[in-house]
This record gives structure tokens, C-alpha cells and sequence, in this order.
């Protein structure tokens, strides 16, 4: 696919060695567009979490490969790695994971820190406009553990968004909330997608919050059983 | 420098700031082990430089005779310090003869302070029934003053007769019962005794000096035994006491026949006690530092385990792993730079208190070279030192952190 922003081929991850030795991904084929909100559903253990961890560029595959914006993940070191993640991809997880050593604007800061060293006025704008997004603007200078789950969970959004990556990935990012603030994340993550023209790939186990991308991937023991895109045709 | 280094320190002062107590604990230990150090150079230092000051202070830091056999001999003061002394009674002298060549020369090298020749005899002073063996010693006064302070030695009597003073030490005036002004006899090999006035005593503080020594005018000296225009030794005092040996190599090369003995041959038991000192001292201070080097390793590696969830998610987001390591030696740099601060000032605190309160005789001596040295170690252990918890935290794999919460 020409327009395509992810192209995976063949994936396989194994976990473990010799006699444990499980194939968790048994050859796994998706593309992504751009601008395409996906919801990746399957059962517990199934293999969301590995599939987005090597989209991610966090693990790295047994065999097959990950394309990304023309970039094959397994050609690069593991320094490239880390600045493909900080460049290219925005992480949203379960468990927020916001540094409590810094404030809330800090926070949303880290990922424009990690590459560039120090901010500057036009970042910490940016920085604050995001915050306004998610409706934390005052609380930019709470310490990050001072804040409820589910802001500290809105300020990951807007730190995955700081660098303006090409690809978000979200693995259960409405898992430990309550069913407002889920509806609240989830509508935010939305509306960024329409906004920043970003991709979304969110796993869920929610079916219902699911229905609501653009695209429904469903995977079952490591391989993709139903892709549906909404509105036109499904595919196998 | 990479700008992202900012942010390197950024994190590494966050992570020391929120472990306040843990930080606060690990910089006194570092201080105190660093107080340690110094106070200890200091004292020994201190003392050391007073041993050698004693030693050197008052005599001659180099020797020149024309000795077959070593003219120069180390005798024991009060304190059992060893002084460069001649004592021709034991040992035939030959006498130097183109001694005024020998010392125009001497005087022309600028590192020589002071150049005094001498002309030494033995011989029996008597008074009443009471006979002392002596070391006759005739030199220049004015010059002398300059090695051995004979000015302000002088005890009683006075040290300014018409054709030169006769002085006499202290223990010596006390065994043969006389003072400033009394008449003694003096009986030299192979000359008739003769009656000699006494003009005063002195006390060198040196004790084979205050029992042996009966001091002359070079030239009268000379004319009582007979030894024309002759002198049987150069004595000599030098800017840089540390370098004595080397100059004595140098001119013991310069002049062939004669021996040349520096005051560390003559204290060679001396110095080799204050080099196993200076070891034992250093002994401790690797100690120390081992100490410290461990104490921050371990405090690292604590906060390591503490923060590896951070470090998880940093890297989950894009920081490397070399960025991490820094973090880590960041903070270990950071506590060995502080500890090393406040132990510099705990250590002069420390050497301040000892100099008022153990009123010792000499004091403490802190070199700006071991101060460096002590600082840039410390430091250098303190940021090494975090280097294993450094490599460790970095490797931390991101998928564990996300998995597990
Ligand atoms: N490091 C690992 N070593 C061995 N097995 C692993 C490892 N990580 C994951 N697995 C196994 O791989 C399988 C897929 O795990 P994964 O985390 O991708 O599941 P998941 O679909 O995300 O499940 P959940 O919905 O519970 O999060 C599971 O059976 C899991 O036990
Ligand atoms: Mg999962």
C-alpha cells in the first residue's frame, strides 16, 4: 500500500528459550494509514500488548518485519530505536507512568526534553495549549503524583502528543478508569486524531469503546482474526 | 556538548532531591571521610615539615670534607631528631687546602644560601680536677649566625671580644663548673697548654653541640693549631632544604676529592621513618576513599532499584541508554562534589580545633597540592563509583516496567 504509514509483514515475536520456547505472534500482516484510528481488541493474552510493543519500537521482532513511514524497525540500533521512539511515536499506557519528580507541565514536556535538552518558549506554549486541551491547564505546576488517575492519565495524553508523532499508541489507556473520565480520555484521544491528523492504535477490551474508531482489529492467539473498517468494507 | 545533557542534570538533581535524607546522609559520610583526609595531611604534613625543620633548622644541610673516611657525622639532639655534626675526633681530617677557590665557586651558585668554611680541631679543656674532651671550632661568627642563630644562643656573656669571641656550650660550661669570664685550659695534640678566657656560653639546643663545642674566630683557630691557611670543612646551607641531596650529587661531581654529604645521608633512619609514615598515611586514605567509593555505589544502586520504574517509562519515550548511565554518574558527581565541599571545610573546622585545643608543637601544614589531590580523587571515586548502578539502571528493559505497572 502506497500511502501506508505501517506496514507489517509476517510478524513473529517468541518469548522464551529452548523448551519454553511460545510463539506469542504467529505471523501477523496489517497495514495502517494515515490519520487511521484503530481499536485492537482480543482476549487476555492473545498478543495485543507484544504487537504494539513492536510497533513501538520497544522489542524487537523474532522474524517478519515492521515498516514504519518507510523505515524498517530491525534495521536500526538501539540508540536509532530510542530516537525513532522519541521522534516518531507518542506512548499512552495503562498505569499513566508520569514521573512524580516533576510537575505537570514538566511532565507533558519530558519526551521534547529527552531529545532537545531544554525548553524553549514556543515548546512550553505548545506544552500549555495541550495541557488546555485536556482541561489541566491549572494544574501545570502540581507535582505529577498530586494529581487524580485519570488527569494524570489526560497529561500522558498530552505528553504523547508534545512531539507531534505520526503514531500514538495506547495500550489500554482507559483501563483503570471510571466509566467519565474513560469517556473523557477516550473523546480526547479522538478529537487529537481528527485535530493532529495523527495515527491511533488503541488496544482495548472495551468492544463497545472500540466500535467507535475508524477500524476494528481482532486478534486471537496471536493472529489477526477480523479487521473491520467502519463504514466500507471488512477484510480477513 | 550535547544540549541533552541539560536534561541529563536536570533529572540527576530531581532524582537527589527527592531522596533528601538518603542524599543528605550519603554527602556527610563522603564529608566526613573527606575531613578525614585532610585533617590527617595536615598533621602529618604539619609534622613532618617541623621534624625536618628541626632537623635542618639549626645545622648545616651540607657537608664538605676531605675525609678519607666520612667526616660527617649525625648526632642525636634532645628530641633523638639526628643533626648533620662534624666530630673530628673520631675521624682524620685532611685539611682542604685551596679552600678559597672551593669557595668562590660555592658562593657563586645562587641555590647555596650560606657557605661557611671551618677549621676543626680536637683537643682537652681542663679545670681543677675536671677534663672534657672538645671539638675546637673556628669560623667566621657573622657567618656562622646564619646556620646555627649563635646571636640569640648566647646564654651569658657576650659574643664580642677585640680578636673574636671564645664561646663555650652550656653543658660544658656546667660540667667544668664555669661562666662568661672564667679562664680555662686548653691542651691541643702536640702544642703547649695555654690559659684562654671564656667570653660566653651558648645553647644551641642541640646536645652533643652544648657538650662538645668550643667556638673561635676561624683565624685564631687556626694560628693555635698550626694549620697555615687551611680549613677542614665547607658547611653550607641551601634555599630549597628538599633539594640538598641533589646539589650535593652535583657538586660532589664538580669536586672529585673531596666528599660532599648532604643532611638526608646523614638522617637516612629520619626520612625513611617519615616515608612510612607518609604510607601508612596514605594507607588510610585509600581506605577512606574505598569507603566513600562504596558508600556511593550503594546509595546509587539503591536509588537505581528505586527509580528503574522512571527509567522505564524515559526510555519507553525515547531517552538512550547512554543518557541514562550520565544520569546516574551525574549524581554521583554531584554528592562527591558536595561531600567533598563540606568535608574541606570540616577538615580545616577539624585542624583549626586541633591547633587551639592539643596546643602541639608544630602546626598543621595543608598543602594546596594534597588539597587538589583530595578533592579531585574523591570526586573522581564519588562519579566512578556510580558507574556499576550507572550501567545497570540503563539496561533496565521498558517492556518489563509497562508490563508489570
Ligand atoms: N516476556 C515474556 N516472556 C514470556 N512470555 C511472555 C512475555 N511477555 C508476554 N508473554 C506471553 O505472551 C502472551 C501474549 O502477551 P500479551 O501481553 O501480548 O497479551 P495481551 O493480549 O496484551 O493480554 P492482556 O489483554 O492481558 O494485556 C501471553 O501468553 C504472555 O504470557
Ligand atoms: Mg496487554
Amino acid at each position: 500500500m502506497d500511502n501506508g504509514l505501517i506496514q507489517i509483514t509476517d510478524l513473529v515475536k517468541d518469548y522464551g528459550e529452548g523448551e519454553a520456547r511460545t510463539r506469542v505472534l504467529k505471523g501477523i500482516n496489517l497495514d495502517f494509514e494515515c490519520g487511521e484510528f484503530t481499536a485492537l481488541i482480543g482476549a487476555s493474552g492473545s498478543g495485543k500488548s507484544t504487537l504494539l510493543n513492536l510497533i513501538g519500537a520497544l522489542d524487537r521482532a523474532t522474524a517478519g518485519k515492521v515498516v514504519i513511514d518507510g523505515t524498517d524497525l530491525s534495521d536500526l540500533n538501539d540508540d536509532e530505536l530510542a530516537l525513532f521512539r522519541n521522534r516518531t511515536l507518542g506512548f499512552i499506557f495503562q498505569f499513566h507512568f508520569l514521573l512524580p519528580q516533576f510537575t505537570v507541565l514538566e511532565n507533558v514536556l519530558i519526551p521534547y526534553l529527552i531529545y532537545a535538552g531544554q525548553v524553549t518558549p514556543a515548546m512550553e506554549k505548545r506544552a500549555m495549549e495541550l495541557l488546555d486541551r485536556v482541561g489541566l491547564s491549572h494544574r501545570r505546576d502540581n507535582r505529577a503524583n498530586a494529581i487524580s488517575g485519570g488527569e494524570q492519565q489526560r497529561v500522558a495524553v498530552a505528553r504523547a502528543l508534545i512531539n507531534q508523532p505520526r503514531i500514538i499508541l495506547a495500550d489500554e489507556p482507559t483501563g483503570n478508569l471510571d466509566t467519565a473520565n474513560t469517556e473523557n480520555v477516550f473523546n480526547l484521544l479522538r478529537e487529537m486524531n481528527g485535530q493532529y491528523c495523527t495515527s491511533m492504535i488503541m488496544v482495548t477490551h472495551d468492544r463497545e469503546l472500540a466500535q467507535r474508531g475508524d477500524r476494528v482489529v481482532e486478534i486471537s492467539d496471536g493472529l489477526v482474526i477480523s479487521d473491520v473498517l467502519k463504514d466500507s468494507s471488512s477484510e480477513g | 556538548m550535547k544540549r541533552r545533557v541539560f536534561f541529563e542534570m536536570s533529572l540527576a538533581r530531581r532524582f537527589l532531591a527527592e531522596n533528601r535524607a538518603q542524599s543528605f546522609l550519603i554527602i556527610m559520610g563522603i564529608a566526613i571521610g573527606v575531613a578525614v583526609m585532610v585533617f590527617l595531611s595536615a598533621l602529618i604534613d604539619g609534622l613532618q615539615a617541623d621534624l625536618i625543620q628541626k632537623t635542618v633548622g639549626r645545622s648545616p644541610h651540607i657537608v664538605i670534607s676531605n675525609a678519607e673516611n666520612a667526616a660527617a657525622d649525625a648526632a642525636s639532639d634532645v628530641n633523638g631528631n639526628r643533626t648533620l655534626l662534624l666530630d673530628a675526633t673520631q675521624k682524620t681530617l685532611r685539611p682542604i687546602v685551596d679552600w678559597r677557590n672551593v669557595a668562590t665557586a660555592l658562593r657563586a651558585d645562587e641555590r647555596i644560601e650560606t657557605v661557611l668554611p671551618v677549621v676543626d680541631g680536637s683537643g682537652l679543656i681542663r679545670r681543677g680536677q675536671v677534663s672534657r674532651a672538645i671539638l675546637l671550632r673556628g669560623f667566621d661568627l657573622e657567618q656562622a649566625n646564619r646556620i646555627y642563630d649563635i646571636n640569640n644562643s648566647i646564654i651569658a656573656g657576650n659574643r664580642s671580644a677585640p680578636d673574636g669571641a671564645v664561646l663555650i656550650g652550656k653543658s660544658l660550661a656546667e660540667d667544668l663548673g664555669i661562666g662568661a669570664g672564667d679562664p680555662i685550659q686548653l691542651e691541643l695534640p702536640g702544642r703547649d697548654p695555654l690559659i684562654i678566657m671564656v667570653d660566653g656560653v651558648f645553647d644551641l639546643g642541640v646536645a652533643a653541640i652544648n657538650q662538645r663545642w668550643l667556638v673561635m674566630d676561624q683565624r685564631r683557630v687556626a694560628a693555635l693549631l698550626g694549620t697555615g691557611d687551611r680549613i677542614s670543612t665547607f658547611e653550607l646551607q641551601v634555599y630549597s632544604v628538599l633539594d640538598a641531596e641533589l646539589l650535593a650529587r652535583e657538586w660532589a661531581a664538580r669536586l672529585p676529592d673531596l666528599k660532599v654529604e648532604s643532611w638526608q645521608e646523614s638522617n637516612a633512619s629520619l626520612l625513611s621513618a617519615l616515608s612510612s609514615q607518609s604510607s601508612s598515611s596514605y594507607t588510610i586514605q585509600f581506605f577512606v576513599l574505598l569507603a566513600v567509593t562504596l558508600g556511593v555505589a550503594s546509595v546509587l544502586a539503591i536509588s537505581a532499584v528505586q527509580k528503574s520504574k522512571e527509567i522505564g517509562i524515559l526510555k519507553a519515550i525515547g531517552i538512550r541508554t547512554s543518557s541514562v548511565s550520565r544520569v546516574f554518574m551525574f549524581q554521583g558527581l554531584v554528592l562527591g562534589s558536595l561531600g567533598t565541599l563540606v568535608g574541606i571545610g570540616l577538615g580545616l573546622a577539624m585542624s583549626q580545633a586541633f591547633v587551639v585545643f592539643a596546643q602541639q608543637s608544630y602546626n598543621l601544614l595543608l598543602k594546596p597540592v594534597t588539597t587538589a589531590v583530595i578533592i579531585t580523587t574523591t570526586i573522581l571515586a564519588a562519579t566512578l563509583s556510580a558507574y556499576l548502578p550507572a550501567r545497570k539502571v540503563s539496561r533496565i528493559n521498558p517492556i518489563e516496567v509497562i508490563r508489570n505497572g
